[in-house]
């Protein structure tokens, strides 16, 4: 279109006076935001409310409400910078639907109803409950987004008071994996490195893991390094090709679940070539072995025990005789000379290598077996627990790690130990103050037996917190089914209306993140503290209050008996009593309350960068390397075969289905869809198509395509040449949008150690629509 | 009958006379001084974002042609500008069309690293004060909707207010946190930038040895010692 005279005229005359009434009018808003009237901005650190990375922020407020975010100089994980989502998270407070009243189910439907009768409620009918079905009869569910003191608290609660073990964490459907892992290796949990490693390294690879999207801060600390030095290299190794391998130097594509064969194949090229560290092979590594064909967990009550038979070198390379790059090329679709790359940057012994992953290797029926495979080529080469050496286990909740694995809320743990160990159950009992017989020895429900035993009518009450599992159950349509079946009572604490909220009998009004007092603690061992930055809307609580309100109703008052002034530090100091030994003590509450984070082991005043390194670690011993989480004080290497998935694309089902999150939302989007420019960059979730099987079958990108598993069905539109590029024979969908629920669709196989479901393998067919 | 396109014309043009009659207006607003409202937007804790990165900005500011300084062809508004973001200082989101697959250091960085005209989007680009990073779409997504899932009420603080100075012709103080936007030539000189924080001697390299960063609102007070 061609502009004539007059339109540019009237364009100029047009911006001139917008210009001059910004001049003219002082007060008028030229923003898309309303204004708040108040003076000036108060800047308060927060850790971030979304992933694992724990970025530190400072969020500006004004009057009583958060009006701005920037990236905290003082908080060593992200230097200043956020992402899209941490830039914007302070919206999530204010979206209309808001819940700030509790909500209780009359006649079908949720009413307001004033705070102490619904707290009153929840307590007896958990009381009741247990009287009518005894105390495995309820349970409770929450989430690595839970406040450190929320977990510690309900762990109290139901293990310590209750007697159940009846307590779990979606962190099960995201990091068990990796902590079985960490146990069957190195025999404590969490990484041995830290952040600082993205300065130090050579080379990075990213195992099934688009950090550009899922950890921006730390991908873009990543190619800074990069830019920065001129030998630095970044190997994507992924199912799908994603914005980190556009980013990335190579990008290498196997077939999903092979990831098993390839991590063998690079041990053997490793070992071929005589670029095994013997120095540390022998003096830090033992070797190991396993079950073999351990099953995927399909059935209900499905039983699996791992037992390990320590092995010697010689068999451990008869082992990986079957994994020669040209055997496993034909597996995994990986060429030869690429798995051959991969291990010589392993072997040379100038080149720093640090290993990422997060859920490609986690939710993984075999999610155990590879993140020990891993740790394998790490080990052979004696490339960890130095400053850009080391294999790195992200996380993909802020306080996965704070938690639920450090406070332990799951089935099996305690804040210290397991409960099948006495030593464990008689700390807790005399710190939590209750009779040790208190504590139920025996471990009950993981997660997805947890829900199926909700279903079968085992357990009738579940209070859940922090997590939406009506979007994020794999299976979904078994699960929503039981949870809606009579006889079964639903709490949610919640903060928005989600699919978890709609089947719920009370919802309790939550106060969010920067609501209220609290602690994460992120991927890399850090405590991150938040004061209450804004007051709470209408009747919202802390979880942890929440549960102190409804213990104090059970008759726990004498466990419960701290003041809504100083609980949260009260709470503090009773829990670090559980690790405070150099291999995991926490920092004090005064420490916290003025760093931007601080990692643990925080022993003397100092944090702990790399653990298992007496140069680093003030619980190793001796010179060098001290795997002190072993009774051998060795690093485990375990010989893990390569299995099939639970469920293969075959004639019928021809796609393999892959899915995931994507960089504007987190999770379910029940925070992120609130936020405006979120919302409208990403508005709907889709099905990505590879081109050539779009082609074939005549879709173009926008179409509606019907996506089938033997379980359920979603129609979504399609996405052809997006941002990812599913291989031929693979479609990827995001998971956070509650409209179409892909979880319908997936498998509820788990991995049989970690009992951590696959959400990135199941056989799907596409149908046009 | 007139055509609605002339019709908005002549309001648009009535609105302009309006405010070239209030020209007297404008200067005195620009000449006065309010010192107290520069705290609507101002940091107590200020970064010193510009100091750490000062040779990359010099260095910058040395690379951009005499022509491109003394541009001035702009036609970005304020408004446009502050429509594109949450709060004052939040990152845009990106108003055009984005290729997949994302290769933002080359696409992004081709044009709004240096500027320049774009025959495509027939506009000047806006330069970014901070090319040395380089996952653009990080922090930068666009916009394939309208609608929002559900409403928000959010709020924040007014943009900053245009021609405060403490005397009359002093030069003003730096009214915006400086972290990430340290960089003063990339958004205050040339034919990208906005034409009403645009500055008149784009020439004069050392912007900060005349516009100071405000880091306080209160008054400096004496504490004796008892």
């Amino acid at each position: 279109m061609d502009i004539t005279r007059r339109d540019f005229i009237k364009s100029a005359a047009l911006q001139s006076a917008v210009t001059t009434a910004a001049v003219l009018f002082p007060g008028i808003s030229f923003g898309a935001w309303k204004n708040v009237d108040s003076g000036a901005i108060d800047w308060r650190k927060t850790p971030c409310r979304f992933c694992g990375t724990g970025c530190g922020l400072l969020v500006g407020v004004s009057g009583d409400r958060a009006v701005a975010v920037k990236g905290d100089p003082n908080c060593t994980v992200n230097k200043g910078l956020c992402c899209v989502k941490g830039y914007h998270s302070v919206q999530i407070l204010y979206g209309k639907d808001r819940v700030n009243k509790a909500l209780v189910r009359k006649n079908g439907k949720l009413v307001e109803t004033p705070l102490k009768e619904a707290l009153d409620l929840v307590a007896g009918k958990m009381q009741e409950t247990i009287k009518s079905h005894g105390k495995d009869a309820v349970a409770m569910y929450g989430s690595g987004q839970w406040s450190i003191t929320d977990g510690y608290v309900s762990s109290k609660l139901f293990k310590g008071c209750i007697g159940t073990n009846n307590l779990e964490a979606n962190a099960r459907l995201c990091m068990a994996s990796a902590v079985t892992g960490f146990l069957t290796t190195f025999g404590l949990d969490e990484p041995m490195g830290c952040y600082d490693d993205l300065d130090h390294a050579d080379v990075f690879i990213t195992w099934g893991n688009n950090m550009a999207e899922m950890h921006p801060v730390l991908f873009s600390r990543m190619l800074a390094n990069r830019k920065s030095k001129n030998n630095v290299t970044i190997i994507d190794l992924a199912t799908r090709t994603t914005r980190t391998s556009q980013a990335a130097d190579k990008s290498i594509i196997f077939n999903p679940q092979t990831d098993l064969a390839v991590a063998n194949a690079i041990c053997y090229e490793i070992i071929r070539n005589d670029w095994v560290n013997w120095d540390f092979v022998n003096k830090h590594v033992s070797f190991h072995k396993g079950k073999t064909n351990i099953g995927y967990g399909t059935q209900d009550h499905f039983k699996f025990k791992d037992k390990a038979e320590t092995v010697d070198w010689e068999t451990y390379k008869a082992f990986l005789a079957d994994y020669t790059p040209e055997k496993v090329e034909k597996i995994s679709g990986v060429p030869a000379k690429d798995i051959k790359y991969l291990a010589a940057l392993f072997g040379d012994p100038d080149k720093k290598v640090v290993s990422y992953w997060c859920m490609g290797m986690n939710q993984h029926t075999r999610g155990t077996w590879i993140n020990n495979l891993v740790y394998n080529c790490h080990l052979l080469v004696g490339k960890i627990s130095q400053p850009g050496n080391g294999p790195f286990s992200l996380t993909g909740q802020p306080s996965a790690c704070g938690t639920v694995r450090e406070v332990g809320t799951l089935t099996h743990k305690l804040p210290h130990g397991v409960v099948m160990k006495e030593g464990a159950r008689k700390m807790a009992a005399k710190i939590w103050d209750v009779p040790v017989e208190n504590i139920d020895p025996k471990p009950t429900y993981h997660t997805v037996e947890m829900f199926r035993a909700l279903d079968r009518g085992d357990i009738r009450f579940m209070w859940i917190q922090v997590t939406n599992p009506m979007v994020t159950m794999p299976n979904l349509n078994r699960y929503r089914n039981g949870a809606e079946k009579d006889g079964r009572f639903l709490v949610v604490s919640e903060i928005y209306p989600t699919p978890t909220y709609d089947v719920a009998d009370v919802v309790l009004p939550s106060a969010l993140w920067i609501e209220r007092e609290g602690f994460f603690g992120n991927s890399e061992r850090r405590t991150q503290h938040n004061d209450q930055i804004v007051p709470m809307p209408g009747d919202c609580m802390s979880n942890t209050w929440q549960i102190i309100e409804v213990a104090r109703r059970m008759g726990f008052e004498k466990q419960f008996p701290w003041s809504e002034e100083t609980y949260i530090e009260d709470i503090w100091n009773e829990y670090i009593q559980f690790h405070d030994t150099p291999k995991h003590r926490m920092a004090p509450y005064k420490e916290l309350k003025a760093n931007s984070g601080l990692q643990w082991p925080f022993v003397n005043g100092l944090e702990t960068k790399w653990r298992y390194h007496a140069k680093y670690d003030p619980a190793a011993e001796g010179e060098d390397f001290d795997f002190y989480g072993k009774p051998d004080r060795r690093a485990w290497i375990w010989l893990r075969p390569y299995e099939p998935a639970a469920e293969s694309p075959d004639s019928e089902y021809p796609f393999w289905l892959n899915t995931g999150r994507i960089l504007e939302h987190w999770h379910t989007g029940s925070m992120t869809r609130r936020v405006p420019v979120l919302h409208r960059a990403a508005p709907e979730a889709y099905v990505e198509i590879n081109p050539d099987d779009a082609t074939r079958m005549g879709i173009n990108s926008g179409n509606k395509v019907k996506v089938s598993s033997r379980r359920g069905s979603v129609i979504m539109k399609a996405s052809i040449n997006g941002r990812g590029r599913p291989p031929r024979g693979m479609v990827f969908v995001p998971f956070f949008d509650e409209s179409y629920l892909i979880n319908e669709v997936t498998l509820d196989a788990f991995c049989p150690i970690s009992k951590q479901p696959d959400y990135k393998k199941c056989a799907v067919k596409l149908e046009k629509v | 009958m007139e055509n609605p396109k002339q019709k908005v014309g002549k309001v648009f043009l009535i609105f302009a006379g309006l405010c070239i009659l209030a020209l007297p207006l404008i200067v005195l607003t620009a000449l006065s001084s309010e010192p107290e409202e520069m705290e609507a937007s101002v940091a107590d804790t200020q970064n010193m974002d510009f100091d750490d990165k000062g040779q990359a900005v010099f260095a910058s500011y040395d690379q951009i042609s005499r022509d491109y300084l003394e541009g001035t062809s702009t036609g970005r508004t304020l408004s446009e500008y502050y429509s594109r973001r949450q709060y004052p200082g939040s990152p845009p989101f990106i108003p055009h069309k984005v290729e997949e697959p994302d290769l933002a250091p080359i696409e992004c960085l081709t044009c709004h690293a240096r500027g320049g005209w774009t025959a495509e989007l027939k506009k000047n680009t806006p330069i970014t004060p901070h090319p040395e990073q380089e996952a653009c779409r990080q922090c930068h997504i666009t916009v394939t909707e309208a609608q929002l899932f559900v409403e928000t009420d959010w709020m924040s603080v007014a943009p900053p207010r245009l021609g405060r100075t403490s005397l009359p012709g002093a030069p003003p103080p730096i009214p915006h946190e400086l972290q990430m936007r340290g960089d003063c030539v990339a958004c205050h000189v040339g034919p990208g930038t906005v034409a009403a924080i645009r500055v008149e001697h784009p020439s004069r390299g050392n912007c900060r040895q005349c516009h100071v960063p405000v880091t306080s609102a209160a008054p400096w007070q004496r504490k004796p010692k008892s």
